[in-house]
């Protein structure tokens, strides 16, 4: 189970390049014609960059909410690096009993350092064995 | 079409309607790389006390953004978006999507944006940031 201590935990750095055929393809999945631009939540595909300990699809896990800002647009063609880091985590009780929310993080940077694009997940998991 | 210079604060947005289907859920997974069971296994779903099989958050939040794309076309880009997933949406579910201008600046429109389900329900809400070109 995911606590306090995996604050500040994160990934390794991902080399990216922004493919056509994988924009096209997911531009497909959502439903809207291709026009050569990168849809503003594609980069809520970069899921790889493991982050140790940290499992994604843990039982129950669900999406609270998506912040996505782009320092400028992107591209096919360009080349980025990006990291995944977990923010906070923390702990708030519903009337369905305890539920712990984990803010992820990802950051994408084109290859001269400069920041592109800044994405923060957060995720909602039930306390197991928690009660009201 | 009238021009995005043109909107004024509190004019609402035009509206996108759209109605999920598994196919469409498992394409997303597969484009995605998000193969959650909660988006795929009705049982596992049911398991885990959704109910069953939700859509995933960032397929509705794509179509939020691909209805602000439709409005804005080439006269600007989304240079902010930001959600919150407030019910699930499963397949077969009306979702409205809308808005109004919350703000606007010399080149930037601040949108307050929401989808809502057939029952009325708010599914997402959120702000989302055009920069005029």
């Amino acid at each position: 189970m995911i606590g306090k201590e995996f604050i500040g935990r994160e990934s390794e750095s991902v080399v990216l390049k922004i493919r056509l055929e994988e924009v096209r393809r997911f531009a497909e999945a959502i439903g809207i014609p291709f026009d050569g631009e990168v849809p503003v939540t594609y980069v809520g595909t970069l899921l790889q960059g493991n982050i140790p300990g940290f499992e994604l699809t843990t039982p129950g896990m669900i999406h609270g909410e998506q912040k996505i800002s782009y320092e400028r647009s992107l591209s096919v063609g360009d080349s980025l690096t990006y990291k995944r880091c977990i923010k906070d985590v923390y702990e708030r009780t519903s009337k369905l009993g305890k539920i712990r929310f984990v803010v992820l993080e990802t950051s994408g940077y084109d290859l001269a350092g400069e920041l592109v694009f800044s994405s923060s997940s957060t995720l909602i998991t039930p306390v197991k064995g928690a009660t009201n | 079409m009238k021009s995005l210079c043109n909107y004024q604060i509190t004019e609402r947005l035009p509206i996108r309607e759209w109605v999920p289907n598994n196919v469409q859920i498992r394409q997303y997974a597969e484009a995605s790389g998000d193969f959650n069971p909660i988006h795929l296994d009705d049982n596992y779903a049911r398991q885990v006390g959704l109910g069953g099989m939700i859509a995933h958050g960032m397929l509705t939040m794509a179509q939020m953004a691909a209805m602000l794309s439709e409005w804005i076309r080439k006269e600007g880009r989304i240079i902010k978006l930001d959600v919150r997933f407030v019910q699930v949406v499963r397949q077969g579910d009306k979702i409205t999507f809308g808005g109004s201008i919350r703000a606007r600046s010399e080149n930037i429109i601040v949108c307050d944006i929401e989808a809502t389900n057939d029952k009325e329900e708010i599914v997402l809400g959120g702000v989302a940031h055009i920069m005029q070109k």
